[in-house]
């Protein structure tokens, strides 16, 4: 095996490690921090497949924004540095729905044609950003979704300054 | 208001007022009027509301073991200007009980306090009455004269072991172990945990429960050790988000007992143990301090001595002034670097200081009728220079540089307002007090020394906030230049003391209350003597420790980041403070 | 792949990694001289000539002191938090050219690391890991002060990455590529300065927010915090905060003389490819130079207020001036 399928081995143990370590630890900012480590392990696996743009990206939006308000709520609660308690009611029936979208996934997954074909070397002058963004902008890729992405966040936005400016006047 | 307001500089005739209820005070020495306890409350309400005397300076008590009485002594003033009203309050020893005044005049809140943490006079109707300055586990009341400290030698100081043989041992080299620390009955050191905690953080407002957010109250303790309460000073506070909700200002530890060792000390001892009161302004602490004992001997300095104590006491202010600022811009987050600029100017001074008294800090100048030593014309020479060159010029350095800068404007603008009626009620003096737009200045309210014949003006701002107490600090620098140029002008030849010096001075009996603008508020001597070679009572009213009454109102729904640079724009000394 | 490349990049990752850390050591003595100096003191000058080896004293100082791990912190965090401080800034320069091509040896060895085709976006992405050691120090100290620390750079941070995004985005579409040596070519003739004013203030305020230096530096504000999130820290775990703390300044120094002062571009450096380095190594210290100037004079800016300016002043400045610039660049054709 090459070496860099070895990384790819490891990176993969390590962010599946980190997912069962992140849903079986006690204290919240534990779960928070393992679901950090197992986001680095994909974002090193898309280094591995030379998506940097993705992995950058994985880091960027998924690790040093939205965790970081994960964290920022759990610090915000009360009990944040207290063990809660191991699982409660719901955790075997949440653990029954994560098996079967698992199962139903891999099922797709395999089934699906693209995943036979074996992996080809990409070109020195490959520029997968380039290609990004212009399939992000060509009405024949993904203008339509990224703009209705784009509205729906702007919807979002505005919802959420809404919301802020309510309790802001009732406080005051 | 009826007809009977009298002239603002006349005290009104109580006993005419208040038949049976007031009568004089007619003990030799003595002036002002007692009034019987259950009459307090409607004496001084009507004092305050129908003829003026709204602020309450000084609250304090004495212990007169040989008569079996204790004594509240009250000192009111009217802020637009006059001299003091003395109101006493006599009760049996065996039941010292007077109603508060806390709710007539909120600044009396820590002198109540204090006057029941050393003296065991029970303020009826006081809020919070907590020892204030003493910790919760400590026995007995030490101004009483009964009491006696560990390792107590003499009731009166010069100690028979230190002098005249000079062979010096002390009372605690004789007991090592020190077991002779008393605790209150059935209290084990070991197993005390302050009770005092749960009561102060009880008493913090929290945020209230019906509010949907469920936000949390954080309880923080600022300090003791705290690189910004200037000292060992603690503020708990209640906090929603980093918004001040309530605050609690917690003191005394750095408390010695100033007042009692006064009281072992001769008069004179007790010159340069002023200066360790306000560690930064012994200038002024020595001048209030000769001022009240003068009143009791009844001498006054020569004309160039006056002179040279004003000069000082203008310097004092300065150079507290220029230091205030600068380290209220460090607690806004300045590194240092105006404090530094401060400082170079402080130390120009503290040369002067060092070349007329010996010592920068510690002066120890002043004298009963005088001062120590005389001003060398160099020395003036140097002032001179001082005074009409560099000082002014860098009070406009410092102008420019700090006053219209965006950040200080942002962080002090509208920051911890204190109205002028609440300045009044809660007795602020000084720079806090004229920054509430509060035109009163003991140097042209009830003019001391030569300071009705120079020309100054009192500063006053508006606003109350921290800008306003940082230009205050300002104006008043540029009004103390202006007086130092009067002074180094106008000094006359001639001697620096009345009569010659001496080591016991003869103090008749009397009380006397001697009260300076000092730099940081009205500082006030409380004195009696019973004509011996000690004071009977030593009363100092540290302007640092009343001015923090007002810490609460300022800080009141401002930020974490704001309390301390409010803390700041009061300009506390804990050694003042805490005594 | 050629065992000559790989120990090349060793080689280069090392001296990176011992210029970073020498970098720390004398940004501290630097910062203190200057500092002296506009505060009319002289400074540290006792320690070697010049006061040179004081930085050495430091760290000597610092090794041997007691660590404490306080009662009740989470004892793993509270170790990893120091760690997980400092690798951020010491990788976050890899992808900044300090010069182009030496020759050495007959062997053509490029001045950098490496050059990815999204460096600009992997400078952002470990800029906001960055944040994480913080967070995590507050969090795991158990203490009220330092929790609050943690917090507000935590919001801090998250607040001022958007405006140090956009900031980058002029830069990023005048050169039309988001590596940072196409960025650098780019200004052979011109700095970026002086075509985009408005993103180089956006990201020299916003750089100051992101480092905590004053009079963005509340996160661990002195006077109220008691240092914040580094209150219970002590001996070298004290010192690696204070590594990154400097390493991040040195950083987002050679990271916007880069994106708007040429980076290594100067005179002859066709000619005489090593001034490249040297080039650099002025601006900046030229840049640090500014941001201790800002420590010595400034006052802090209160926490509110700084949310605010940066939400609703620089984030919709940044926002106008991407707009703008991609409005002109599509106009005159870049």
């Amino acid at each position: 095996m090459s070496a860099l399928q070895w990384v790819f081995i490891i990176a993969s143990l390590i962010t599946v490690g980190a997912a069962v370590m992140m849903v079986a630890s006690h204290r919240m900012m534990h779960a928070a921090l393992w679901l950090a480590v197992a986001l680095l392990g994909v974002a090193v696996i898309f280094v591995t497949l030379e998506a940097s743009f993705f992995a950058v990206v994985q880091l960027l939006v998924y690790i040093g924004a939205i965790l970081i308000l994960i964290v920022f709520a759990i610090m915000l609660t009360q009990r944040s540095t207290e063990a809660g308690s191991r699982l409660n009611s719901l955790a075997w029936g949440a653990a029954g729905v994560a098996g079967v979208i698992w199962t139903a996934l891999t099922y797709v997954f395999i089934r699906w044609v693209v995943s036979g074909t074996p992996m080809q070397e990409l070109g020195a002058s490959f520029d997968d950003v380039v290609l990004l963004g212009k399939a992000l902008v060509d009405a024949e890729g993904f203008a339509v979704p990224f703009e209705v992405a784009s509205v729906l966040l702007l919807a979002a936005l505005i919802g959420a300054v809404y919301i802020a400016f309510e309790r802001k006047g009732e406080g005051s | 208001m009826s007809e009977a307001v009298p002239r603002i500089a006349q005290i009104p005739n109580l006993v005419d007022l208040f038949p049976d209820k007031v009568q004089p005070d007619t003990r030799p020495g003595y002036q002002g009027y007692l009034v019987g306890r259950e009459h307090l409350l409607e004496v001084v309400q009507r004092l305050r509301d129908e003829y003026g005397y709204d602020y309450l300076s000084s609250v304090t008590g004495v212990d007169y073991l040989p008569e079996g009485k204790m004594e509240v002594v009250y000192h009111l003033y009217k802020t637009l200007g006059g001299p003091a009203l003395v109101l006493k309050v006599q009760m049996p020893r065996e039941d010292p009980r007077v109603p508060s005044l806390v709710p007539l005049y909120r600044g009396a809140e820590f002198q109540e306090r204090e006057a029941w943490d050393l003296l065991g006079i029970r303020f009826e109707g006081h809020p919070d009455l907590r020892r204030i300055l003493m910790w919760e586990g400590f026995a007995g009341f030490p101004l009483r004269k009964d009491w006696r400290e560990p390792y107590f030698e003499e009731e009166a100081k010069p100690f028979k072991s230190r002098w005249p043989e000079g062979f010096v041992f002390r009372a605690e080299d004789r007991n090592p172990f020190g077991d002779n620390v008393q605790y209150p009955p059935g209290f084990d050191p070991e197993t005390w945990t302050p009770p005092d905690d749960e009561a102060i953080y009880r008493v913090l407002k929290r945020a209230s429960e019906e509010d949907d957010l469920h936000a949390d109250t954080l309880v923080v303790n600022l300090g003791p050790q705290h690189p910004s309460t200037h000292g060992v000073f603690r503020m708990v506070v209640s906090l929603s988000e980093e918004t001040i909700l309530d605050l609690k200002p917690v003191m005394g530890y750095l408390h010695r007992n100033h007042e009692k060792i006064g009281e072992r000390n001769t008069f004179l001892q007790n010159m340069p143990f002023t200066d360790r009161l306000d560690y930064l302004c012994s200038m002024s602490n020595n001048f209030g301090y000769a001022l009240a004992v003068e009143k009791l001997m009844g001498v006054k300095p020569p004309e160039r001595a006056e002179y040279i104590r004003v000069m000082m006491a203008e310097l004092t202010r300065f150079l507290n002034h220029i230091f205030a600022i600068g380290f209220l811009l460090n607690d806004l987050g300045a590194y240092f670097t105006p404090a530094l600029y401060a400082i170079e100017e402080r130390e120009l001074i503290l040369d002067i200081f060092e070349a007329v008294s010996g010592s920068r800090m510690m002066c120890n100048y002043f004298r009963f009728g005088g001062v120590a030593r005389d001003v060398s014309p160099d020395i003036l020479e140097k002032v001179r220079r001082l005074v009409y060159d560099r000082l002014p010029r860098k009070v406009d350095e410092m102008d420019e540089f700090l006053t219209r800068n965006e950040i200080v404007r942002e962080r002090c603008e509208g920051v911890g307002v204190l109205t002028a009626e609440q300045a009044i009620a809660n007795s602020a003096s000084g720079p806090v007090l004229r920054a509430s737009g509060v035109p009163y200045d003991v140097r042209r309210a009830e003019p001391y020394s030569i300071y009705d014949r120079l020309e100054f003006d009192v500063a006053v701002r508006y606003h109350g906030d921290i800008y306003d107490r940082y230009l205050i600090r300002l104006d008043e620098m540029r009004q103390s230049l202006r007086i130092l140029q009067q002074v180094v002008r106008d000094i006359p030849e001639g001697p620096i003391m009345t009569g010659k010096p001496q080591y016991q001075v003869r103090v008749p009996p009397g009380e006397a209350y001697g009260r300076v603008e000092g730099p940081k508020g009205e500082l006030g001597f409380y004195v009696v003597s019973n004509g011996k070679p000690n004071p009977w009572r030593y009363h100092v009213r540290a302007p640092s420790f009343i001015n923090l009454t007002s810490l609460v109102d300022m800080a009141r729904g401002a930020k974490v980041a704001d309390v301390v640079a409010i803390l700041g724009s009061i300009d506390i000394v804990l050694g003042e403070v805490d005594r | 792949m050629d065992a000559g490349l790989f120990w090349e990049w060793v080689i280069k990752s090392l001296i990176i990694v011992l210029m970073l850390t020498a970098g720390f050591a004398y940004a501290t003595l630097y910062e203190r001289r200057v500092i002296a100096r506009i505060q009319v003191r002289i400074g540290p000058n006792r320690a070697g000539p010049f006061g040179l080896l004081q930085p050495v004293a430091d760290g000597i100082k610092l090794i041997f002191k007691e660590e404490l791990t306080p009662a009740g912190a989470d004892k793993v965090l509270f170790f990893l938090a120091p760690i997980i401080t400092v690798l951020p800034s010491l990788v976050i320069t890899a992808v900044v050219p300090w010069g182009d091509t030496v020759v050495i040896g007959g062997r053509v060895i490029r001045l950098y690391l490496t050059d990815i085709n999204v460096g600009i976006l992997y400078i952002l992405a470990v800029a906001s890991i960055s944040v994480y050691g913080i967070v995590l120090a507050g969090w795991a100290s158990n203490n009220k002060y330092a929790l609050l620390g943690g917090l507000r750079s935590t919001a801090q941070m998250i607040s001022y990455e958007l405006a140090l995004g956009l900031s980058f985005v002029g830069p990023i579409l005048l050169a039309g590529s988001l590596s940072l040596m196409d960025i650098i070519n780019a200004q052979k003739h011109l700095w970026f300065v002086v075509l985009q004013p408005a993103a180089f203030l956006l990201y020299f305020l916003a750089s100051l927010a992101e480092v905590n230096r004053a009079p963005f530096d509340m996160p661990e504000a002195e006077q109220e915090l008691t240092a914040g999130y580094h209150a219970e820290y002590s001996g070298m775990k004290f010192a690696l905060f204070f590594m990154a703390e400097y390493i991040k300044m040195i950083a987002v120094a050679m990271i916007g003389a880069s994106l708007f002062l040429g980076g290594f571009m100067g005179p002859f450096v066709d000619r005489f490819p090593w001034l490249g380095p040297v080039y650099l190594f002025l601006k900046v210290a030229v840049w640090l130079f500014v941001m201790i100037w800002l420590r010595a004079t400034l006052p802090r800016i209160r926490y509110d207020r700084l949310m605010q300016l940066g939400w609703k002043v620089m984030f919709p400045l940044g926002l106008l001036n991407a707009v703008v610039t991609a409005f002109v660049v599509v106009l005159v054709g870049g």
